[in-house]
């Protein structure tokens, strides 16, 4: 044994390869990204035959693990919480159909949201799809819970979840592995085997299974009642008031009542969905008041079988939104403790040094495009070739940071930018409007569910530009491979990649160009192009790929042709490269008289030359030339 | 409830904030701290911010030594503030607990009226110029081992400085550990040698 660092995405991963996982799928979003990349790590480590794959979206990655499942492999599939919307369809249906080899479902939930559109809660999802659910507190945890929730899966036929958040997902804990996990087990003699009754269900037969599902349900509970998982940590024998917590909220709310001065008992849910009840009665029928603190939603809350005395998100006790960081955790408590008639230890916030330092109006950093990021080339492109009359529908990527560069408009979810395009251009002809529609979407993006609205508006006649952002790779989320890329999950060779042009002609789409963005003037006659095909009465959709490595991950091109620049001495600080072209590396001069170079940032792309209109930002080597003169 | 400042080496709990911006090297400084106290023996949970906050955005990591099993600081209870940046560092000095410690990479001192609100909370706030210091090393991208290594050095801090230097040795990265000199030659202790140093660094 030797004690190792292990990410909670790290901990379930090594769960997985080492309790005999064979097929790995996910798509990529923070913060579950690290799951299948410790895969694909552990894989190797352990020497274990595994199939690893970054899949091109949530539903296609649930059924190729589904599908493993039913050939009686054990196999798991990774997403993030909003991932779990595309995959809900199969999430569903398979809960009906039920599996053969042990297969969890593991979407990782961001109450905050740190990085999310919603802060949706998966265990309610799977409350709604009747799939239990394990809701682990520590990385540790995690792994143990992989082991269980196979077991359990395989024991009862079902799929089963592994819910984890941001914070154990991110969180990096100290624990044992061992030094030798010894060689591969035989792979397990298992095949598909037909079976209509189950595989091809109708209707007819569904209500029947149906009917399994809800009784498997009940086995469930039963075991779940019995649990380790589920645990009771005592308090004062006269104490009336109780916790309920689960996830990382029971060791947040454990501190907060160390540091309140009180001794509460806890009961800590391990197994959510289904709620072993008859636990749950036990620990609050002696209470008079029962605190209920888990993330991001309420779903113990919702299932507590005696309602009368509980505290929790329903009756506004705990914030309905946001993350339960140590200070609500400590302030919902002792507001609870205090109106049972506890006395309390007063909290150790500073609220006056909290004031002083809000006083001193600190900059807000908010997220940027990276300095070279090519997108950001293409944004400021686009805003000078359309202006601000132009509509920009965007996506889900770095690109969505084009919101500052006013340059998109509206995000919804993945894929949307089309969709979004084609409905503001039906609803804008319906009222007379002819404003350009200028939608961005990221290379992965648009694989990932791009290619439905584009074939819906190519079909019904909706005019707009979509100019696709192919960095080369799924950026955002650590440079996971596309299908467009020549190399697989694990590295190794693709022997197939997808060509991004090819696909959009197949839609129908007529007019499809590729070029670099760095090469603004180029790219805007393009765009202008793109857009008057457009509007052209035989015209449509038009697409162009605008094509250009994130620097981030392939810094090469700018290493054989960098471009360094220099603000000149007539820059006269109008801050327009600020706000127009926001690259991290123009930095205002203390005094606000000019704008400078942060050469520790740059990277010399040269792209902010365009971006002073005034012609004070030049080519260094421009200024080399004219200086003897 | 935190009675770790007066035994920094022992097997106590401490809590430390890492605060920076992306690019700074925060998760890095985090795991190499987690991974030295983790070989030392302790129970570490550390939590890192990943995804949007990464593109430039403002970072920052809670690092518990000692048993914790909640991966938040709570505010008014770090033992220590590692600040990559001087306006992370002014942000984030309510999570300092009363007697505790700041190490900041900044050039200039932090406004008078901050200086004053900590020292009548008998917290201590070291700067280092760290950037310039690492520039001088050749790469501001070791600004934040500077900084380590001018923490380290400081009789408050509750992981060894040598077992710092041999964890980060393992990563093989000469400049590191150059760097991890620069910051402790800067600090109080040596500050003859910090000088020399500053002065090397205004030199190029």
């Amino acid at each position: 044994m030797s004690v190792e660092m292990l990410l909670g995405n790290e901990a379930i991963a090594l769960g997985l390869v080492e309790h005999g996982c064979r097929v790995a799928t996910a798509y990529p979003g923070t913060p579950s990204s690290e799951i299948l990349a410790g895969v694909v790590k552990y894989k190797k480590q352990l020497q274990r035959s595994v199939h690893a794959e970054w899949s091109t979206n949530e539903k296609v990655a649930f059924e190729v693990a589904l599908a493993a499942s039913w050939s009686g492999l054990r196999a798991a599939v990774a997403m993030k919480q909003v991932g779990l919307n595309v995959a809900a369809d199969p999430l569903f249906s398979s809960a009906y159909t039920g599996v053969v080899g042990g297969f969890l479902v593991i979407p990782a939930d961001d109450p905050g949201p740190h990085s999310s559109q919603t802060e949706q809660d998966s265990r309610l999802m799977a409350l709604n799809a009747k799939v239990p659910v394990f809701d682990p507190s520590t990385p540790e945890e995690a792994r143990l819970m992989v082991e269980r929730a196979f077991a359990l899966s395989e024991e009862l036929g079902l799929p089963v979840m592994l819910r984890p958040t941001t914070r154990l997902c991110h969180a990096l804990q100290s624990m044992e592995v061992a030094a030798d996990f010894g060689q591969d087990p035989p792979m397990p003699e298992a095949r598909f085997r037909k079976d209509p009754v189950h595989w091809t269900a109708t209707p007819k037969l569904r209500h029947r299974l149906h009917g399994e599902l809800n009784a498997k349900l009940r086995q469930v509970e039963e075991v779940f009642e019995s649990s380790d998982l589920n645990l009771v940590v005592d308090g004062d024998s006269d104490c009336r008031l109780g916790v309920i917590a689960s996830g990382v909220a029971f060791h947040t709310a454990q501190e907060a009542l160390q540091e309140l001065g009180v001794k509460v008992p806890i009961l800590k849910i391990g197994t959510p969905y289904p709620l072993p009840r008859k636990l749950v009665q036990a620990f609050t029928q002696r209470l008079e008041a029962v605190v209920v603190l888990e993330e991001p939603d309420a779903c113990i809350e919702l299932q507590l079988p005696d309602r009368r005395h509980v505290r929790g998100r329903l009756d506004g006790l705990v914030p309905g939104a946001g993350e339960l960081s140590p200070e609500i955790v400590a302030a919902v408590l002792a507001e609870a403790l205090i109106q049972a008639g506890f006395k309390v230890q007063p909290p150790p916030d500073d609220p006056v040094l909290q004031a002083l330092v809000g006083s001193l109006n600190l900059p807000v950093r908010r997220p940027r495009l990276c300095p070279g990021c090519s997108h950001r080339s293409a944004f400021f492109a686009l805003k000078r070739e359309f202006g601000p009359r132009a509509i920009y529908p965007g996506d889900i990527g770095c690109y969505t940071l084009g919101t500052n560069l006013r340059a998109v408009d509206t995000f919804v979810d993945m894929g949307a930018a089309v969709s979004m395009a084609d409905g503001l251009y039906q609803a804008g002809r319906l009222v007379g409007e002819d404003r350009p529609i200028i939608a961005t979407i990221g290379d992965s993006t648009f694989l990932h569910s791009g290619i439905p609205p584009l074939i819906n508006a190519v079909h019904t006649g909706s005019r707009f530009v979509l100019v696709i952002l192919d960095n080369h790779t799924t950026a955002m989320t650590g440079f996971q491979p596309t299908a467009e890329a020549g190399y697989l999950a694990d590295g190794s060779r693709a022997d197939r990649a997808v060509s991004i042009p090819d696909l959009v002609r197949a839609c129908g789409v007529n007019f499809v160009r590729v070029t670099d963005p760095y090469n603004q003037d180029s790219f805007r006659a393009i765009v202008r192009q793109a857009y008057v095909h457009s509007q052209a009465p035989e015209g449509g959709v038009a697409v162009v790929v605008a094509n250009r490595p994130c620097v981030l991950y392939d810094a090469s091109p700018l290493q054989q042709e960098p471009i360094p620049v220099v603000v000149t001495e007539d820059c006269d600080g109008c801050r327009y490269c600020l706000e127009a072209f926001e690259c991290p590396a123009l930095v205002l001069s203390a005094d606000g008289s000019r704008v400078d170079v942060d050469e520790t940032l740059c990277v010399n792309c040269g792209q902010c030359i365009d971006a002073c209109f005034k012609g004070f930002i030049l080519p260094r080597a421009m200024l080399e030339e004219v200086a003897p003169l | 409830m935190n009675e770790a400042g007066s035994q920094p080496h022992g097997l106590v709990h401490h809590r430390l904030l890492l605060a920076g911006i992306g690019g700074q090297g925060v998760i890095f400084a985090t795991r190499l701290l987690a991974r030295t106290a983790a070989a030392m023996g302790l129970p570490v949970l550390a939590s890192e911010t990943h995804g949007m906050t990464q593109r430039g955005g403002s970072v920052l990591a809670h690092l518990k030594l000692g048993g914790s099993k909640a991966p938040l600081i709570r505010w008014g209870t770090a033992d220590v503030l590692l600040a990559f940046d001087r306006d992370e560092a002014l942000r984030n000095l309510p999570f300092l607990r009363s007697g505790g410690a700041a190490f900041i990479n900044a050039a200039d001192e932090l406004p008078s009226q901050v200086v004053l609100a900590l020292r009548s909370r008998a917290i201590q706030a070291h700067c280092l110029p760290a950037t310039q210091l690492a520039m001088a090393l050749g790469s501001s991208a070791v600004a934040n081992v500077v900084l380590i290594g001018y923490a380290a050095a400081h009789p408050s801090f509750p992981i060894p400085l040598e077992r710092i230097r041999e964890a980060l040795a393992q990563l093989g990265q000469e400049l590191n550990l150059r760097a991890l000199q620069a910051g402790v030659g800067a600090a109080p202790g040596a500050r003859a040698e910090g000088r020399r140093a500053m002065a090397r660094a205004a030199g190029t």
